[in-house]
């Protein structure tokens, strides 16, 4: 008696969803396509990366919204799912396992920073999985041939021709290249004298330092005997802090310096006050660019958040775009199309442009070039998009105030 | 080479600040290792909250990292006293290796609270740059300041250990507790405040760091593993050997990166102390106990 009402109710159950969403005009099809497209990602909300993870965060999050809001893709919402890696890239790896496996995620997004994308990229190539990769530069993660990693982020190894360029327009000739002996600061250094060779610019001075080194006199005075105009630092915050500090103190004066990561950041500023002055950075993007989109999600940002869009959040957003358009070129979710769809994928985003070659390696992205004036940091290069013009000879210690 | 004079006389001037950091934490360490028997592992995250307490008060007030170094070291000096009375006392006199894994947890504690409050960015704290130049060296206003402190307070508790009563039996307790508590000091007490003074010195060494360098909590790592290696140098538990340990490092690091490439100078510490390990085992000072 119970089995049959049982059965009977199952019946009714499944003819009356059957009946409604005939009478909706959606057809039984339909119905299944309204389960939602689940985007997995770990992201660092703890550890080294805790505070760009959360920059990154929100722009996934900012680009779920808006996707939905205009109805989702092909009638079907975004939903995305993502794990704390701690900033440990064997904690991403496992957690990438496990967004694919037990979650069953459609389609990935990176997670911040190429030590940890280096351990999560294989995990997706395994499962054939396609993952728009942000926040990861290293040119190396998509020279290995993989077929489902696509690159957001402009490689290291263009992060220094805006400043070389214009450094050679104005005829400087000679260069000192330092760098922190790591992969990625190297490689941004590694790019620079590539492209100053290629300009004519001789490298009079070369030399690595170790990570967390808490004294550079040695390079300053060894650099200073050279007398270079350009002063080019693969380096991270702390060294490129300290690289000016000791400058000063040793009074070096180089026309031009250029340090791949520290200058874009807003507290290179605050750590140095004025000394930070004429400093040049390359940044993957800033609020003030004119980028379809990208000044709009800028005052959206800032009204939701409280702060100013870094562009950890701008990739992230731009992440989320690469891949709509994807799934939209693909006409479907359907992982072997948008992975066809991404492979061949020309398109802008409010980050930049993207589009790649063989591996997943971003070719089309430039990289933006800003400067230190007056205590605000400006955007120099390239021309159309500049806030400001740029100040290529800065004056010697002794002559500033 | 003559012409080039200045420029080593610079490069040994610059290892010598850079030293006198090395002097002041080493010199706590070894003071901490010499009464309490305790390799105190997480001696550069203490100096990191020291930097940290340096950076807010600047922040918050614009207090100069010079003139809040007693607020400073009286903050750290009260954190070693808790953090000695709850934790390190239970480890004293055990076998090493709990008192390393107690303080090398320690340590992990105090990084992550630190990277949780605080987040990884770099700070810094911008009051004093530059250089006054004397003859043909340039002698940097932050770190010759901080060279100025670390000597101070180092020598403050050098004169201290020697002069008072209260240093006195730091010292009986350090050369040989069981005959100091025969002679009626209490050597628990005198552990206590062993760890505080030496957990205060690496307060005062944060706000140098602060004052000159760029810092996340991250940054006591490699200033432990220097510690470590200076103590080698100037012997286990000495405390003048420490200082005098601090300074050799600095120099020859100074020089290495001059001569050689920046690259090694991290290998200098270990390779001076293992070659002392070898051929002078007891340290620039230390007893040949």
């Amino acid at each position: 008696m119970t089995r049959m009402r049982r059965i009977t109710s199952v019946v009714l159950g499944i003819s009356t969803i059957y009946a409604l969403s005939v009478l909706a005009g959606l057809g039984p099809a339909a119905l299944a396509a309204e389960k939602p497209v689940i985007v997995g990602a770990s992201i660092s909300l703890n550890g080294a990366y805790a505070r760009t993870g959360e920059y990154q965060k929100r722009g996934y999050e900012m680009w779920v919204e808006d996707v939905n809001a205009r109805g989702g893709l092909f009638g079907r919402k975004i939903e995305l799912k993502y794990y704390d890696d701690k900033s440990n890239p064997n904690e991403a790896a496992k957690l990438y396992e496990r967004l694919i496996t037990v979650d069953k995620v459609d389609l990935l997004l990176g997670p911040y920073s190429s030590p940890v994308t280096k351990a999560a990229a294989p995990i997706a190539e395994k499962y054939k999985i396609p993952m728009v990769s942000t926040g990861a530069a290293d040119q190396a993660i998509f020279r290995q041939g993989f077929k489902y990693i696509f690159q957001t982020y402009t490689p290291e190894n263009f992060y220094m021709d805006g400043v070389l360029e214009m450094a050679s327009k104005a005829g400087y000739k000679t260069m000192a290249a330092v760098n922190e002996d790591t992969v990625f600061a190297k490689g941004t250094a590694e790019g620079g004298i590539a492209k100053a060779k290629q300009l004519g610019i001789d490298v009079v001075f070369r030399e690595a330092y170790a990570k967390g080194v808490k004294d550079v006199s040695g390079i300053i005075l060894k650099a200073k005997a050279k007398n270079p105009d350009i002063f080019l630092g693969g380096s991270y915050l702390p060294d490129s802090t300290l690289l000016v500090r000791q400058a000063k103190e040793l009074d070096f004066n180089p026309r031009v310096y250029v340090f791949s990561v520290g200058p874009g950041l807003p507290d290179f500023g605050k750590n140095l006050a004025k000394d930070s002055d004429y400093v040049f950075g390359p940044s993957q993007w800033e609020p003030t660019l004119k980028l379809p989109g990208a000044q709009e999600f800028a005052d959206r940002y800032k009204k939701k958040y409280g702060d100013e869009a870094a562009y950890h959040a701008a990739g992230g957003y731009g992440a989320g775009q690469i891949l709509e358009a994807g799934i939209r070129k693909a006409g479907s979710a359907d992982r072997e199309k948008v992975r066809e769809a991404l492979a061949a994928l020309d398109t802008m985003t409010i980050f930049g442009a993207y589009k790649v070659e063989a591996g997943g390696l971003q070719v089309k992205k430039i990289m933006y070039m800003t400067q230190w004036l007056n205590g605000k940091r400006e955007v120099v290069w390239p021309e159309n998009v500049a806030t400001a013009k740029p100040i290529l000879k800065a004056p010697a210690w002794k002559e500033r105030k | 080479m003559l012409e080039s004079l200045p420029v080593y006389l610079q490069v040994i001037v610059g290892g010598l600040l850079l030293g006198a950091l090395y002097a002041l934490l080493a010199s706590g360490l070894n003071l901490i290792f010499g009464v309490l028997r305790v390799i105190n592992i997480c001696h550069g995250e203490l100096m990191m909250l020291g930097a940290y307490a340096a950076f807010g008060l600047f922040a918050l007030w614009n207090v100069h990292p010079l003139l809040s170094i007693p607020v400073t070291f009286v903050l750290l000096f009260l954190l070693g006293i808790a953090i000695e009375k709850t934790l390190v006392e239970r480890v004293a006199g055990a076998p090493e290796l709990s008192s390393l894994l107690l303080t090398f947890g320690i340590g992990i504690i105090l990084t992550s609270v630190a990277m949780n409050a605080f987040k990884a960015d770099f700070r810094s704290v911008p009051a004093l740059t530059g250089s006054i130049l004397l003859w043909e060296i340039a002698l940097p206003r932050a770190r010759l300041a901080s060279f100025a402190t670390a000597l101070v307070i180092t020598g403050g508790a050098y004169l201290f250990l020697k002069r008072t009563r209260a240093g006195k039996a730091i010292r009986a307790a350090s050369q040989n507790a069981l005959v100091a508590e025969t002679c009626g000091i209490d050597v628990a007490r005198v552990r206590l405040f062993a760890y505080g003074l030496g957990a205060g010195m690496a307060g005062a060494a944060g706000n140098l760091i602060a004052l000159s360098y760029s810092f996340n909590p991250e940054v006591g790592h490699v200033f432990n593993l220097k510690a470590f290696a200076i103590i080698v140098l100037g012997g286990m538990g000495n405390f003048a050997g420490a200082f005098w340990g601090g300074l050799l490092l600095g120099v020859v690091e100074g020089l290495t990166g001059y001569i050689a490439t920046a690259q090694v100078v991290d290998a200098v510490a270990y390779i001076l102390m293992l070659l002392f390990l070898l051929f002078r085992p007891s340290g620039l000072m230390g007893s040949a106990k």
